[in-house]
């Protein structure tokens, strides 16, 4: 009951979120200027603007937003940390060192787009080559060698800013911050998160063990270090999908999965399309935001996340405690 | 729907079809634009451009320097120069343009800065059927190709032509008053932190040469180099010149009085000039460059009094 109630809510606001980014532009156009061109007609030039500018850029948005959640949701059900998001291990960096080296050599967009997914790849094997290590497994372990290894990234990330011509610059801030402007196909990363969502759903009770301790789920006869790896494996592809199509935008990861845990509780089944929704919605507005707020000028939407996700997060955290 | 529909485009097609049978008729008479532009990119109008965006600073300067200032709709931020172009409506900055303002704009041209500009944003552009002229002027020649580039989509060949042959002309004079004149070592500041200066493909580095002096940069690898101090004070230029955050600001140079062993600073021959005259490719660089020529001469004559002066010295 609690499940569905859930998810009648969130699926008109992902509904509604979406309209709003068809509604709000630099262009101001009117609700049924915005109808007429949904139903088929409309203007060519607001046809044009409506179907070819907003709607593959909103649906790339929802797209990016739900993958980094259901990635944050799984990472931290993973390291059994609250401060972990998908970028905890390294990831962003390694997409972003791939991005810049092809942005230094004057590639396409395709191109970087690739050079971002392998660096994504690169920096997990890295990460599950070394934190495999001798001996045991844990997430303290997992943890420290992610952290080791992004930090190792962010220094090659400065050095290649460092060195990079002036005008190579705004191009690679945009892309570092997370940017959507040049996000023209949602069809595969949607796709992808609704292969994750349907896929995780039955993971979902384990999960829930999982979340509670190793072992725990171990005398619950789960098999834990499979589960683990496959839960690691399936984030870092999620997260370098996400990378690939609007760069590293922070935040959303992070405080979308705290936020819906506060709101409805610990259920992974219940969490994880929540937060692939929720993520989703709220990147649709940030991004709707990042385009219009000082329109003519474009943000990168990064900005905008950590601007909206800081506050909110704050304050649900004073809310819970206070309760 | 489909019963509003139908007739709808039978109406629109025949319009189109009678536009363009009025279109045709001139059309053949007067002939069709068709150019290659600076990304290789083939850039083809039926009829000089009425509506113009502008990508970048320079280019809208360009334009109302041809004579094409009220052609431009649509301008990204920054675009300063003349005066009238602070007025035109901005399209976002050079690099992230609001591709939704330029849409709405309806423009028949884009012109657009190869090196400044996002790539991709312009092949949005291309797709969505707007012509886009890119262009990339990295010399006083490619300056004058733009503009004439320019004249030639907005029609305004003939004021074009006037301006290039200004250009040209004010180049070939400096180029022959300072052809045999003796080397001056100097320096061009870009920026202050981090300090950047120009390498030789850079237009301030052909300035240079033109004006008689030798970059102290000139054999880098990068257009615009990020550099130490301590190769500037080993280089030990004749003159420093430098641009600054605007139009009147000096603070640049003053900075350089630390090191008054600088043979520069000893001499006095600290330059400022406004970076707008000389880092944007446009007509007005002749300006610039006028008066880098001018402290390049000054500086030529101090030096020729100073070494007179040691050659009396017993």
């Amino acid at each position: 009951m609690h499940a569905l109630r859930c998810l009648l809510v969130l699926t008109p606001l992902a509904l509604l979120a979406l309209g709003v980014a068809l509604i709000f532009g630099s262009v101001p156009l009117s609700l049924a200027d915005t109808i007429a061109v949904i139903t088929g007609g409309g203007e060519p030039l607001h046809r044009t603007m409506l179907l070819e500018l907003r709607l593959p850029r909103a649906l790339s948005a929802f797209a990016v937003g739900g993958l980094l959640s259901v990635a944050g949701a799984l990472m931290q059900v993973l390291l059994r940390n609250p401060l972990a998001d998908p970028y905890v291990l390294g990831l962003s960096g390694g997409a972003a060192v791939g991005a810049l080296l092809a942005m230094l050599a004057g590639l396409g967009v395709a191109l970087v787009s690739g050079a971002a997914f392998i660096g994504a790849l690169v920096s997990t094997a890295i990460v599950f080559g070394t934190a495999h290590g001798t001996g045991s497994w844990t997430p303290t372990r997992l943890l420290l060698t992610g952290v080791v290894v992004a930090a190792g990234w962010s220094a090659l990330i400065s050095f290649l800013l460092a060195i990079s011509p002036a005008t190579e610059l705004p191009g690679m801030l945009f892309w570092l911050m997370g940017d959507l402007a040049n996000a023209t196909q949602p069809l595969a990363p949607l796709l992808v998160l609704l292969v994750v969502v349907a896929v995780a759903i039955p993971f979902g009770r384990s999960l829930n063990v999982l979340a509670r301790g190793p072992q725990q789920a171990a005398s619950l006869g789960v098999a834990v270090r499979r589960l683990e790896w496959t839960v690691y494996l399936s984030a870092a592809l999620i997260t370098a999908t996400a990378v690939t199509v609007a760069g590293s935008v922070g935040f959303v990861g992070l405080i979308v999965p705290h936020m819906l845990r506060l709101l409805i509780g610990y259920d992974q089944r219940l969490l994880l399309p929540a937060s692939a929704l929720a993520g989703g919605t709220l990147l649709v507005l940030a991004d709707t935001m990042a385009r219009t707020i000082i329109a003519p000028e474009q943000l990168p939407v990064g900005v905008i996340t950590a601007l909206l996700g800081v506050p909110i997060f704050l304050w649900l955290l004073h809310r819970s405690q206070a309760s | 729907m489909f019963r509003c529909h139908a007739p709808c485009q039978a109406l629109r097609h025949t319009l189109c079809a009678l536009l363009l049978a009025w279109a045709s008729v001139p059309a053949g008479a007067a002939s069709e634009i068709r150019l290659l532009d600076d990304a290789d990119h083939t850039v083809q109008l039926a009829e000089p451009a009425e509506r113009i965006v502008s990508l970048a600073p320079h280019l809208t300067e360009n334009l109302f320097a041809i004579g094409a200032g009220a052609q431009v709709v649509g301008a990204v931020s920054f675009s300063d120069y003349p005066q009238a172009a602070q007025k035109v409506p901005r399209v976002g900055g050079y690099s992230r343009i609001d591709l939704e303002r330029v849409l709405a704009l309806a423009p028949d041209l884009v012109v657009a800065w190869r090196s400044g500009n996002d790539a991709e944003q312009l092949a949005r552009l291309r797709q969505l059927g707007i012509p886009v002229y890119t262009s990339e002027s990295r010399s006083f020649e490619a300056i004058a190709e733009t503009l004439l580039h320019l004249g030639a989509l907005s029609g305004q060949d003939q004021h074009a032509a006037t301006v290039v042959a200004e250009l040209r002309e004010g180049v070939a004079e400096l180029r022959r008053r300072y052809r045999d004149a003796t080397p001056v070592r100097v320096f061009y500041q870009v920026w202050e932190e981090p300090l950047m200066t120009v390498s030789d493909a850079h237009l301030i580095a052909q300035a240079i040469a033109l004006c008689g002096g030798q970059n102290i940069f000139a054999h880098l690898d990068t257009l615009i180099p990020r550099i130490d101090r301590e190769s500037v004070l080993a280089a030990d230029p004749e003159v420093i010149v430098a641009g600054g955050m605007g139009e009147d600001r000096r603070d640049w140079l003053e900075a350089w009085k630390q090191w008054p062993e600088l043979r520069a600073v000893r001499e006095g021959q600290l330059v400022f000039i406004p970076p707008s005259l000389i880092q944007r490719h446009t007509p007005r660089v002749l300006e610039g460059t006028r008066m880098l020529c001018d402290a390049l001469a000054t500086a030529r004559a101090k030096q020729s009094a100073s070494a007179l002066d040691a050659a009396q010295r017993p």
